[in-house]
């Protein structure tokens, strides 16, 4: 599995008399970490629901590797292989860990709705495949024990992660993650830095980032794209984007400068 | 409840047991029914909330089972010692840690000798049995739509109508009103129709729910409204032009299947015949074996790819949809597949009864099957088959019941707390009230207990002990 | 056809009656809607309850007050008073602890209104064969009001005039008040989002269960209106209606205040159109029920189509 880039050119999204997302272009890098960051209310929630087809964007475009997406439904978007989280965790409270994860395989589940009535015709095969699949990636978050919990019964970082499970089930090439460490103690942010590192390492994914962790965006990203009351007011590296005073007047307001 | 239930000890609860079992078999031998009928219930109430060992429980099960044949056999008890062995059947399907071939042999017993038993001996409780089924089978139906895909059908019986009408038609002289050289089918098509019903009602299915799918979940509610109210409406007017269901009138001699063999069957295995128990017994049967085929294909399509989908989009539509998966199509399929089952016991319902008229297929009846899914537990299958039964019998047998009793008490001249019965307005007639029933216990289940009474089963957690 | 052209003053004037009667029940759907997203199923059997109050009261107290006029005020009063209480009752009962558990599941709160309506229905007639051991209930003669006059062509009954009289005056009652008063500003803004309304101090509890009672009066006029045009009501027959007026606030967008009265109008007028000509128009093949039908079928190509209704717009779940 190799990661496709994502190319964002002047996508604009109105509610009423609000400008959500004004003219924001960007693009992230096949297999590399983009972090999108921004005061609360910047605009960036609904810059990803624009990307996932949630909203449709109402001028602009979304290039996933070369092909536009734009205005595509939310479903057939994910099947192209663009995986999410959600900022207020939106997992399938009332199933099993497991079972989120097998949710988000539904597509490479190859059974038609016959033999899945009678259990007949390589059924059981592709089911087990699945279920394989899916505990592989349960281990590879270290949820692997609680595999048959129902997920409303996870603790909040084990929520978090058992998004992404369910994200990367997906077979997604590209991941986008919604405040992943919103939440999670001290040592969970630090094996949740561990685990995104690992996916862009092992698996090559592209990996858009939105997280209000500093210590967080700086150490993992590899480009950071900063947004403010919908518009883009910086891009660039980790570094360029840390000495940028209006990253630092957005932050920190007016003499802040300082700190 | 359960905080109680280690206050009393093991021993205890057993002898209750036992001695309760005792009293039963006692008054049933007096032919004392009612206190038998309460001795029957009091048992099942002991081995729910203080069940004994799983073992002992399954024992008593098996008591009970036979002291409330043979009082069915002896016509003791009627009706409500019916009601008993259905609690059996529940208590059965909740019982933890026993050998499975032992459940299914009691399970077995129950429904293959208890009730053809009780119906033998009084033949309106094998048409209740015969109800119970047809209203399991459509519920588990309903089940896939309501409990699984969370897709509220307001006009279940529509299909249930088309489906019943499919074969009131050609299934009789009806057809010859349209067709005059059509000769009615013969009995055999019954089998060949449960199957064009299906894809009938599939279809209708797939027409409707497109453009309603396609938006919020409520307006699916109305327009399945709309559409129950539709077919109402045409089976009533389609007497013309053409005569297609002879308007309100209804169809009569619908054609049965064909039974020699199955009679044939009967006479070898020396089993006592006569003509209406006969086909009886077989539509009994049939309608086992159907809801063992669906209750399988319940059980296989939850744990495939489009039963989680199903469950996903109800948990939460937008998660579902970022996960891949196509919101309208998996709801279609949902939609679609409730609709099916609900035509194919149409069929079966028009060939048991050999008649149908637009009264069977109200509004009534679709909440009717909708509270059984939603009083028994949107999801499970033990619940909404339980639900089928509570609501049946109250239906068919307690509601009328009652109604008998007050107009005997009108007739009489009883007087009730002062009031002379003779008074009481004859628009006073509990069983013109289902309405009313139903709509409480919909309020009622979904402020206090919206997960119905036996809750979908999901992950490891080990519910009762 | 010359005679059918002839008819069509009359039937355009009969769909106007139909078709306020449909505009009126249509806004208690789309303001309770508006607030809670719920299709508030019951609301039928609001209406059902002001058409049999209002039969009541022309039935027990014409022997009392002979004047048609000081009865028709009585019970447009009393049948608005007694629906819109009812409503809020419905609401406290029925609705309110399901959101104190704030369940997320969306079907919960549908089949409890569902539950609502079957109990309703079925109380009323209860009530109804207790009293009077009747099913359904006719209206006395109504004196004056059934006089008539010959406008245009149109033969008009006093109490049509009265029913459109009515209706626009309650209409714009609930226009001034939806659009000018802080009440009506408080409501507006618990629909737009009721936790910011919450923060500036409205209690939207105290908003939703005036919504209610404010839907359910007008409902209940409704159904005061409707039984002295149509003079033949049962415990069922707020159900037809109910369905149509829903019909209505989709038509017109819903949880669009303008759109229901524009959807009950439209809807009137083709429902009245199509009970007269259908039958001519098909040499008598299909006759005057399958205007039922076609009520349905523009919802269902309505929803195929413009979903969002003619003023609306489309419903977002929020994210």
């Amino acid at each position: 599995m190799t990661g496709s880039s994502l190319t964002v050119e002047g996508v604009s999204k109105r509610f009423g008399g609000l400008l959500a997302v004004n003219k924001v272009s960007l693009r992230a890098e096949a297999g590399k970490i983009l972090s999108v960051i921004g005061p609360n209310g910047a605009g960036k929630t609904t810059f990803f629901n624009l990307l996932t087809g949630i909203y449709e964007p109402d001028e602009g475009q979304v290039l996933f590797g070369n092909r536009n997406i734009t205005g595509k439904k939310s479903d057939s978007i994910a099947s192209l292989g663009i995986g999410r989280t959600f900022q207020n965790i939106r997992l399938f409270s009332g199933m099993t860990v497991l079972e989120n994860v097998l949710v988000g395989h539904h597509n490479r589940i190859r059974t038609n709705y016959a033999s899945a009535i009678f259990r007949w015709g390589g059924f059981g095969k592709e089911e087990r495949r699945a279920e394989a699949r899916a505990h592989e990636l349960l281990r590879y978050l270290q949820l692997d024990e609680r595999a048959d919990d129902l997920a409303a019964n996870l603790s909040y970082g084990d929520q978090r992660r058992l998004e992404i499970a369910r994200a990367l089930a997906l077979e997604p090439t590209l991941l986008l993650l919604d405040e992943p460490a919103a939440g999670m103690n001290p040592q969970e942010t630090e094996d949740l830095k561990h685990t995104i590192l690992a996916l862009k390492a092992d698996l090559g994914l592209t990996i858009v980032l939105i997280e209000h962790d500093m210590a967080m965006v700086m150490t993992l990203s590899d480009r950071i794209t900063v947004l403010e009351y919908g518009s883009v007011i910086a891009d660039g590296l980790p570094e360029e984007v840390k000495a940028n005073p209006r990253v630092i007047e957005a932050y920190l307001g007016k003499g802040g400068a300082n700190a | 409840m359960n905080r109680f239930v280690g206050a009393v000890p093991a021993t205890a609860r057993l002898a209750v047991t036992v001695l309760l079992l005792a009293a039963m078999g006692g008054f049933l031998a007096l032919g004392w029914g009612a206190a038998a009928v309460l001795a029957a219930y009091a048992t099942l109430f002991v081995l729910a909330a203080f069940p004994p060992d799983p073992r002992w429980k399954l024992a008593a099960l098996a008591v009970l089972t036979l002291e409330a044949t043979l009082g069915l056999a002896s016509k003791i008890g009627g009706d409500l010692l019916f009601i008993a062995l259905v609690g059996v059947l529940v208590l059965l399907l909740r019982l933890p840690k026993v050998a499975v071939w032992l459940k299914v042999l009691l399970g077995a017993a129950v429904l293959l000798l208890g009730i053809p038993i009780a119906g033998f001996a009084n033949t309106f409780l094998f048409e209740l049995g015969i109800q119970i089924g047809i209203y399991s089978a459509m519920a588990l139906g309903l089940n896939v739509v309501v409990g699984m895909a969370g897709l509220l059908d307001m006009g279940y019986a529509a299909f249930f109508a088309i489906g019943a009408y499919t074969w009131a038609i050609f299934g009789s002289s009806q057809v010859q009103h349209f067709l005059t050289t059509w000769v009615p089918l013969n009995g055999n098509f019954v089998y060949l129709f449960m199957g064009l019903a299906i894809l009938a009602t599939a279809a209708t299915g797939i027409l409707i729910g497109l453009p309603a799918l396609r938006l919020r979940g409520d307006y699916l509610a109305i327009v399945t409204l709309g559409l129950g109210e539709v077919v109402r409406i045409l089976a009533n007017n389609l007497d013309h032009p053409l005569n297609l269901t002879n308007g309100p009138q209804g169809i009569t001699g619908i054609t049965k299947p064909p039974i020699e063999g199955f009679q044939a069957l009967l006479a070898a295995l020396g089993i006592p015949r006569s003509a209406s128990t006969d086909y009886q017994l077989f539509f009994y049967l049939l309608v086992l074996v159907i809801i063992g085929f669906i209750v399988l294909v319940n059980v296989n399509l939850a744990r495939s790819k489009f039963g989680r989908a199903w469950v996903a989009i109800r948990e939460d539509e937008i998660a579902a949809k970022a996960m891949g998966i196509p919101m309208v199509k998996t709801k279609l399929l949902a939609f679609a597949t409730g609709a099916a089952f609900s035509g194919a016991m149409g069929v079966l319902f028009a060939a048991q009864r050999g008649f149908v008229s637009p009264e069977t297929f109200t509004l009534t009846a679709s909440i009717t099957i909708l509270g059984m899914v939603v009083l028994g537990g949107m999801g499970s299958v033990p619940g909404v088959i339980l639900g089928a039964a509570a609501l049946t019998i109250l239906n068919l047998d307690l509601l009328k019941g009652f109604s008998e009793v007050l107009n005997t008490m009108r007739q009489d001249g009883t007087v009730l707390l002062g009031f002379p019965m003779s008074q009481l307005p004859s628009q006073v007639d509990p069983a013109k009230y289902e309405r009313l029933v139903f709509g409480i216990i919909l309020i009622l289940m979904m402020i206090f207990r919206p997960e119905g009474l036996i809750p979908e089963r999901r992950g490891s957690r080990e519910e009762e002990a | 056809m010359d005679t059918l052209l002839l008819l069509l003053p009359q039937v355009l004037f009969d769909g106007l009656l139909l078709g306020f009667v449909y505009a009126m029940i249509a806004l208690g759907y789309t303001m309770v809607y508006g607030v809670l997203e719920l299709i508030n199923f019951a609301h039928s059997e609001i209406f059902m309850i002001g058409s049999v109050v209002g039969i009541e009261v022309f039935r027990s107290l014409t022997g009392y007050v002979p004047n048609p006029y000081i009865l028709l005020v009585v019970a447009v009063i009393l049948g608005g008073l007694i629906s819109g209480l009812t409503a809020v009752g419905v609401e406290r009962l029925a609705y309110r602890p399901l959101r104190k558990r704030g369940t997320k599941n969306r079907l919960v709160p549908l089949i409890t209104a569902f539950g609502v309506s079957f109990v309703l229905q079925d109380l009323v007639k209860l009530l109804e064969g207790l009293w009077h051991n009747e099913f359904f209930l006719s209206m006395k003669n109504v004196g004056e009001l059934e006089q008539s006059v010959t406008l245009f062509g149109i033969f008009i009954q006093y109490k049509s005039f009265i029913l459109i009289g009515v209706s626009l005056v309650m209409l714009g009652a609930l226009t001034w008040l939806v659009g000018r008063t802080r009440l009506g500003l408080a409501i507006r803004s618990v629909a737009q989002d009721p936790s910011t309304a919450g923060l500036m101090g409205i209690d939207p509890e105290k908003i939703i269960s005036r919504t209610f009672l404010i839907g359910g009066a007008l409902g209940g006029v409704a159904g005061v209106l409707f039984a002295l045009q149509y003079t033949t009501v049962s415990p069922y027959v707020g159900f037809l209606p109910g369905i149509k007026a829903f019909t209505a606030a989709v038509l017109g967008g819903i949880g669009n205040i303008p759109g229901a009265v524009v959807g009950g109008l439209v809807l009137g007028e083709i429902e009245t159109l199509a009970g007269t000509f259908l039958p001519v128009l098909t040499g008598g093949a299909f006759g005057t029920e399958y205007k039922d039908v076609l009520a349905f079928l523009i919802l269902i190509l309505l929803l195929l189509f413009r979903p969002q209704g003619l003023l609306g717009q489309i419903v977002k779940e929020k994210v």
